[in-house]
């Protein structure tokens, strides 16, 4: 079905739809930069998250060390009266929404800086610009997608690929990601697909709340683990074949020798 | 306009490479600072802070004074910059105040590392070497992370004799970076100079390893044949033990002297093509050892 749209369309619709979207986004992110508020760890964070690196490291590359070294640290983790995971107890507080102030605070904020903009500036375009088909979507779509996609327009018969304002602001919102990090550099508060999705994935993690847990489950990944000492056969490896003495006396490398 | 960029970009890669050639840096820093100040735009305070360090380096306390005093002009109230005021005092040497100053910053907030460790080196500047190593072992407790404090603690060990616990460091090291063949190196180093049948043979493995990881250290290759011959020199060793022990000895003499033949080729391939010796010699230096080397001694790190 083919059907001429006034290139007014595009001057005055399209384009300052594009507009309107790419500003607000970088608006989001200056605002949320703002309103940021400093995420204090405690001591107690910092140190036990890197002792759990530490026993992660030792599981993986405790085969580096010499047999008895490796036992002497895993001893000091796994030891059953005293050893670090079986002896520390954490006060563990899990924070719920509700109890903990700042994360309350943190959801509002979030909120207001991204979901309430799209709703607002969504609905305004939608009652600004009604009434007239504004894009067609390059792909067919069925009927079902008639009501969404064609909020202002009344017509059955029309093909359900052209989409009102509202949908190509949306599709703005979407699409307009990549000119983000592109301007904004990684990381940046306009991206809110990316916000969606740690929403989503922040409700599986809560891992402050979980220090116990982590050091059992530690523990027990420890316990596992043997020693499979790399060097044992080390000096046959090396001297199965000539040293390869390549750019040793190469003007980059003032420290390749010693 | 092209000298300026050649400059930011030289500052840019010491910074990132954390070089300690503080003289170059001073040098770069003050004409980048004084000529083209308005063209950096906010590249200049991480400048300022760069250079401030050098000039503390090179006893140029009239540079580090300027750039601290622009620092705390725009930053006020940074604890990144009160540790750079907490610097200066400690090159001024009135520890006292320096202390005065970290311990503010510690009291606002406690995981501040850098404070943290300041105060340790303080420690250490002022001789009290025990004191340094036990503040250092405390700090170690909180943070098992910190890589640069392993190996200053293990520094700090070697100087006072105590291998036993400098090799407990270098293994921490070893963990974190296993494909790093100069802590294998230093560890072997620190086994060797311990003593004993089984730290020679731990010594001589961990040379061998560090030789995998880089075929071109020469010290390590040195440090092979040296652990290896020791041990097939030793009387308590089994027959087998000797043969093999021997047989790694021989191997790293002949590569040792392979490394050498090599030098001897590109030497004659340089005065071959232009005769200019002096020069070549000059660019391609030769190993040199002397019996003492092997003592794992201090080893200077580019940690600022």
């Amino acid at each position: 079905m083919a059907l001429l749209l006034d290139s007014n369309i595009r001057l005055w619709v399209v384009l300052p739809i594009v507009f309107i979207t790419f500003f607000v986004g970088v608006i989001r992110h200056y605002v949320s930069i703002l309103l940021q508020s400093d995420k204090k760890l405690t001591l107690e964070q910092v140190s036990d998250s890197q002792v759990l690196i530490r026993s992660r490291i030792l599981r993986e590359n405790g085969k580096y060390i010499p047999k008895q070294s490796f036992l002497m640290r895993k001893f000091y983790f796994n030891n059953q009266e005293d050893g670090f995971f079986k002896k520390t107890k954490r006060k563990v507080v899990p924070p719920s929404p509700m109890t903990d102030p700042s994360m309350l605070t943190d959801m509002m904020k979030g909120n207001v800086t991204n979901v309430l903009p799209m709703i607002l500036i969504g609905g305004w375009i939608n009652w600004t610009f009604s009434g007239f088909v504004t894009t067609k979507v390059p792909f067919p779509l069925t009927l079902r997608f008639k009501p969404m996609l064609q909020q202002g327009i009344e017509l059955l018969s029309l093909d359900a690929s052209w989409v009102s304002s509202a949908s190509w602001y949306f599709l703005n919102v979407f699409g307009l990601r990549s000119m983000y990090s592109l301007i904004l550099g990684q990381d940046n508060g306009a991206d809110q697909s990316r916000i969606m999705q740690e929403q989503m994935s922040g409700a599986a993690m809560a891992m402050p709340a979980d220090t116990n847990k982590a050091f059992k489950a530690e523990w027990e990944a420890l316990e596992l683990t043997d020693h499979q000492w790399a060097l044992e056969s080390v000096e046959e490896d090396l001297m199965s074949r000539e040293l390869d003495f390549d750019g040793m006396f190469s003007k980059e490398l003032p420290s390749g020798i010693f | 306009m092209i000298e300026n960029r050649e400059m930011r970009d030289k500052l840019r890669k010491w910074r990132e490479e954390n070089c300690r050639n503080s003289e170059q840096i001073v040098d770069v820093g003050e004409e980048l600072i004084s000529e083209h100040a308005s063209k950096l735009g906010d590249d200049i305070w991480i400048i300022y802070e760069q250079v401030m360090i050098a000039a503390l380096d090179c006893s140029r306390d009239d540079l580090a004074l300027t750039c601290l005093q622009e620092l705390e002009k725009q930053f006020s109230d940074s604890h990144r910059v009160k540790r750079l005021s907490g610097m200066r005092l400690e090159a001024l040497e009135r520890y006292d105040e320096a202390n005065k100053d970290y311990d503010a910053i510690l009291q606002d907030d406690p995981t501040n590392t850098a404070a943290r460790k300041r105060k340790i080196s303080i420690l250490k500047a002022q001789g009290k070497s025990a004191e340094a190593i036990r503040e250092l072992n405390e700090y170690l407790e909180q943070f098992v992370g910190d890589q640069e404090a392993w190996h200053e603690l293990s520094e700090l060990y070697i100087n006072e004799h105590d291998y036993g616990k400098a090799a407990f460091c270098l293994e921490e090291l070893m963990m974190t970076n296993p494909h790093n063949h100069l802590y294998c190196e230093q560890y072997a180093e620190v086994k060797y100079t311990q003593g004993g049948l089984e730290n020679l043979e731990l010594s001589r493995k961990y040379f061998a390893q560090a030789l995998r990881l880089n075929n071109r250290n020469m010290r390590a290759l040195f440090g092979l044949y040296m652990s290896a011959s020791h041990i097939a020199a030793s009387p308590k060793v089994s027959a087998k033990v000797k043969k093999d022990n021997m047989k790694y000895a021989a191997w790293a003499a002949t590569q040792i002297n392979r490394a050498y033949k090599y030098t001897d080729t590109l030497k004659r391939h340089i005065v071959h093509l232009g005769g200019h010796a002096e020069a070549a010699m000059k660019q391609y230096p030769l190993p040199v050892f002397d019996s003492g080397w092997l003592v794992a001694g201090p080893r200077r790190t580019n940690a600022p």
